[in-house]
């Protein structure tokens, strides 16, 4: 299997012309500073530079290389959100996101690539200052018309293309112009060639100017277009006329190409805008077909409006986005022709309908195939920047009925898929509104929902509470009413209630069977089985497991299959069949894998690893083991962290060593103890008890102590590269943690490989000259005087000094001194 | 050298150190031999340094007097096709947006801190 990619870039779109030097340079800025942002005007090309230079910057960065588009959000708290979903990190009970993430961050040197911050300003530079104070191998390279302000910021301001003049006739300006216009199919010859630089001149070399005009050379000349933009210039309408000469270059350029559309382009152009982030041509035809455009018309307005440059699209044209500065156009154009509000309407309407229709394919409509629901899901994850520009209309215009309609049928918003937070944050906005012309059934809904994102995050009582609420304002829909209580019966058994569990699980299977409701009716299974495995009827549980799977394989959803898998699992271990339990966790890997969901999957590795080394299978413990450890850093939960410290400490005595068992399980208890968390520890009194047995009191309490306050990363590697002779840790086989990432993210256990060397100190690099000159610098002598003894020019010996400054990397004369005695004197 | 407005005196001991420091700073924004670097500062020490840091650096330096009305600081920014900026001015800092410098140093930024690998930046005094 391929290595996991270390990055999220997405492939460039087409040729990147020029700014080598300034590519260079910012690739050796990123590893000077922690904060680099570019800034300038819109259509300056920052994004497309700060890309290329991310790209670049890959190799050096073992943690990853993460874009985080900004442009597609509109509120500064769904920031933190959107970081999280990047980088695979989820919600941890109640710890704030934020931290999490910075946890996450904090293990291996990553960049984050921020574009499009200037309408998040502020939240972004909260975020960004928070995550550089405290994690120190993170470097941020942000994009912003306006700079972050925050402290260590090196803002480098992005200039317009070289222009040419006699000397530079193929200036960067030129050769991206001409480089488009071939793209569009136009060939320009030597004789274009002085209009082509009076045009690049007229342009300021803007690049986001010079494609559009590009793109138009099929029908006019390079000097035609230079002359009409420059008519333009006079007739500037959107307040451009007292801008700044670039932004009011840009806008001639983008008012001019406007110009040029048809009617019908214009109408489509600004309607797009209301698409938060990518859109497929489905999507446009459902929102933006109303008068005057026909449905069927859309498909050919799309592409040409991608032949002109203004809107862009990958390669197979299924996804196509605006850039951020004709977005903000378009919408301008949008509330000029007062469409906002029913386009926006229209925008949230469809959403809904889309995601409705989504979540009963996947979930609720009978006999569907396993891969047309996993279709759905997919599409439905794929729509979630629309949905939150959807709801946050919704709120705006306080549609409350049909915003918590949207947010209910979101299987995008549901655990397995995005933060707990994310789903209680829009409730709680929707719920705070105006609910008086809102039907009680919905309302019910909202709640069981909030109950979800709260059982998440650990918060039992109230979720518990509104649960119940809801059912009773929850009308005649069985499907919604099992699943609450469902809902409930997690709830109840994590709080040890198992009666009233019980009672709740046997009312869903009654009704969900009645309705033929495969979902609910293996959940409902699955809820009798776990409540007979807390009451140690192990049979019942095993009986109950096995409807429970059965009935969930006539459904199809991989969610489901792998819960009571695992349940199963759970069972067969209870009874102290560990060869069954290993074949049960077995099964649910690939399914949790199929639909990602890593927080689960990461606790399914975690239980199979340490049931393979109780049957001393440490080939496979080992492997389950690391790569669990590996999903659990990636998506910031400690509580799996230690979950896998746990296991690696029974793979460890199993192995024989007993050391590292020990250290293993005291690091664990460290990490359990700093999340508030102070679970059985009955395993680990007999594990020590054990070790007092055959290492003595006193190394068994140096090993205890030593672990204690040992990184969990440290003590994993204790065991993970310990005494493993048969068997080096490089030669680790490929287990799922180095499966093909569906979301272009992940990264291999980073912990098996050796700990890179110091750097030894620099060994002299300097000239005969340069040591000649460090000599004469102890002796105290300015420049002037150095210059005179070796009768050289003062600032040929500034440069000298400069130099050895360099090669040694001090930043002062003093320190070349300091260093110059000591090896004199060495 | 004596600063007329202050006072406070440059001994040239001081300035060589003080260059010295500049230039790095310098080299790490990625100054090279023959580039051109704007310096818009008023007389005294601190131009004095700049200039010194500058040619140590190898670069060109291209000064510009920070008595100038705002069209003809653009205007001559523009023409020197100058990557960097040595200087303090919110004036010139503003003109500066409507030409090729990427990079503004203030006079503190060339002052370097021999701990630190870090660059000094502009925003370090704004920031919290």
């Amino acid at each position: 299997m391929s290595e996991p990619l270390r990055h999220n870039l997405p492939a460039e779109p087409n040729r990147f012309v020029g700014r080598e030097r300034d590519v260079d340079e910012l690739c050796g800025l990123l590893g000077e500073t922690r904060v680099v942002t570019l800034s300038g005007v819109g259509g300056i090309g920052k994004t497309r530079l700060a890309l290329r230079v991310a790209a670049r910057s890959v190799p050096a960065y073992p943690g990853g290389v993460w874009l985080v588009e900004l442009a597609r959000l509109t509120r500064a708290d769904l920031v933190v959100q959107e970081l999280a979903r990047v980088l695979g990190v989820h919600e941890e009970g109640a710890r704030p996101l934020l931290d999490t993430v910075k946890g996450r961050l904090r293990g291996a040197r990553c960049l984050l690539l921020l574009d499009n911050c200037e309408h998040l300003v502020d939240g972004c530079a909260h975020v960004a200052a928070d995550l550089v104070a405290s994690c120190h191998d993170l470097g941020i390279l942000a994009t912003s018309r306006e700079p972050l302000r925050i402290a260590s910021e090196l803002i480098w301001r992005v200039p317009p293309l070289d222009l040419p003049d006699e000397r530079h006739p193929d200036a960067e300006s030129v050769r991206l112009f001409l480089d488009r216009a071939t793209a569009a199919g136009t060939r320009l010859g030597e004789a274009s060639r002085p209009d082509v630089v009076r045009l690049c001149r007229a342009l300021d070399g803007l690049p986001l100017a010079l494609e559009l005009a590009a793109a138009r050379t099929s029908l006019l000349s390079p000097g035609q277009i230079a002359d009409r933009i420059g008519d333009r210039f006079s007739l500037l309408t959107t307040g451009g006329r007292t801008a700044p000469p670039r932004q009011r270059t840009l806008l001639a350029a983008v008012e001019w190409s406007h110009g040029l559309l048809s009617a019908k382009e214009q109408v489509l152009l600004r309607r797009l805008s209301v698409f938060a982030g990518s859109f497929d041509l489905e999507l446009a035809e459902e929102i933006c077909a109303e008068r005057p455009i026909h449905r069927g018309e859309i498909v050919d307005l799309l592409g040409a409006l991608v032949d002109k440059s203004l809107v862009l699209c990958d390669e197979e044209r299924r996804r196509y986005r605006l850039l951020y500065t004709i977005r903000h156009f378009a919408a301008e154009r949008l509330a000029e022709a007062a469409e906002g509000g029913t386009l926006r309407d229209r925008h949230l309407e469809v959403l809904c309908e889309l995601q409705v229709r989504h979540f009963r394919t996947e979930m609720i409509e009978p006999a569907v195939p396993w891969p047309a629901r996993l279709a759905a899901l997919s599409a439905s994850r794929a729509l979630v920047d629309d949905q939150r520009a959807a709801l946050d209309w919704a709120i705006e215009s306080g549609n409350v009925r049909m915003g918590l309609r949207l947010c209910v049928h979101s299987t995008s918003l549901l655990p397995f898929s995005v933060n707990p937070a994310e789903i209680v944050g829009w409730m709680e906005r929707l719920l705070a509104l105006d609910l008086s012309d809102v039907p009680a059934e919905r309302i019910a809904h909202a709640q069981a929902y909030l109950a979800y994102g709260l059982e998440g995050r650990d918060e039992l009582g109230r979720a518990l509470e509104l649960a119940t609420e809801s059912l009773e304002g929850m009308g005649d829909d069985p499907f919604s009413a099992c699943a609450t209580r469902a809902l409930q019966i997690m709830v109840l058994l994590r709080l040890g209630r198992a009666d009233e569990a019980g009672e709740l699980a046997e009312q869903i299977v009654a009704v969900a069977t009645a309705a033929g409701d495969r979902w609910n009716e293996a959940s409902g299974l699955a809820g009798l089985s776990a409540v007979a495995l807390t009451r140690g009827r192990l049979r019942e549980a095993q009986r109950y497991g096995e409807e429970a799977l059965a009935t969930a394989r006539r459904h199809g959803h991989r969610w489901l299959l792998a819960r009571i898998a695992i349940q199963l699992g759970a069972v067969a271990e209870a009874r102290g069949d560990l060869v069954t339990a290993m074949a049960q966790y077995e099964l649910a890997v690939p399914w949790l894998e199929e639909i990602g969901c890593d927080n689960e999957l990461a606790r399914c590795l975690a239980r199979l690893g340490r049931v393979a080394a109780m049957l001393h299978d440490f080939g496979t413990a080992q492997r389950r083991l690391a790569t669990s450890l590996s999903l659990s850093r990636q998506t910031g939960q400690r509580q799996g962290v230690a979950r896998c410290l746990i296991g690696l400490s029974v793979l460890a005595e199993g192995r024989g060593d007993l050391e590292s068992s020990v250290l293993a399980a005291a690091s664990a208890t460290t990490l359990r103890e700093s999340i508030g968390q102070h679970a059985a520890t009955l395993r680990i009194d007999e594990l020590l008890t054990r070790a007092r047995g055959k290492l003595g009191e006193g190394r068994t309490a140096a090993l205890w102590a030593c672990g204690r306050t040992m990184s969990p990363e440290e003590a994993a590697r204790h065991v993970l590269t310990g005494d493993v002779a048969e068997q080096g840790p490089q030669d680790l086989p490929d287990g799922p943690g180095a499966r093909d990432d569906r979301r272009g993210r992940g990264e291999r256990p980073a912990l098996t490989g050796p700990l890179v060397a110091e750097q030894p100190i620099r060994h002299s690099l300097l000239t005969a000259r340069e040591r000649e000159i460090a000599t004469l610098l102890t002796r105290g002598l300015s420049n002037r005087a150095i210059a005179e003894e070796l009768v050289i020019s003062p600032a040929t010996v500034a440069r000298h000094i400069a130099n050895i400054m360099e090669k040694l990397g001090y930043t002062s004369r003093a320190q070349i001194a300091v260093w110059a005695a000591e090896q004199g004197s060495a | 050298m004596v600063d007329s407005g202050t006072g406070l005196c440059l001994t040239e001991r001081q300035l060589d150190e003080r260059s010295a420091a500049a230039t790095v700073q310098l080299r790490r924004r990625g100054v090279r031999a023959g580039d051109t670097v704007l310096i818009c500062l008023g007389v005294g020490p601190d131009l004095l340094v700049a200039t010194d840091a500058v040619i140590a650096a190898g670069g060109i330096v291209w000064p510009i007097p920070p008595e100038l009305d705002a069209p003809r600081l653009r205007e001559r920014m523009l023409a020197s096709c100058a990557r960097l900026m040595i200087s303090d001015l919110p004036h010139a800092l503003e003109a500066a947006k409507e030409s090729r410098v990427r990079l503004v140093v203030s006079v503190a930024d060339l002052r370097a801190y021999p701990a630190g690998r870090e660059i000094s930046t502009e925003s370090d005094r704004a920031g919290p």
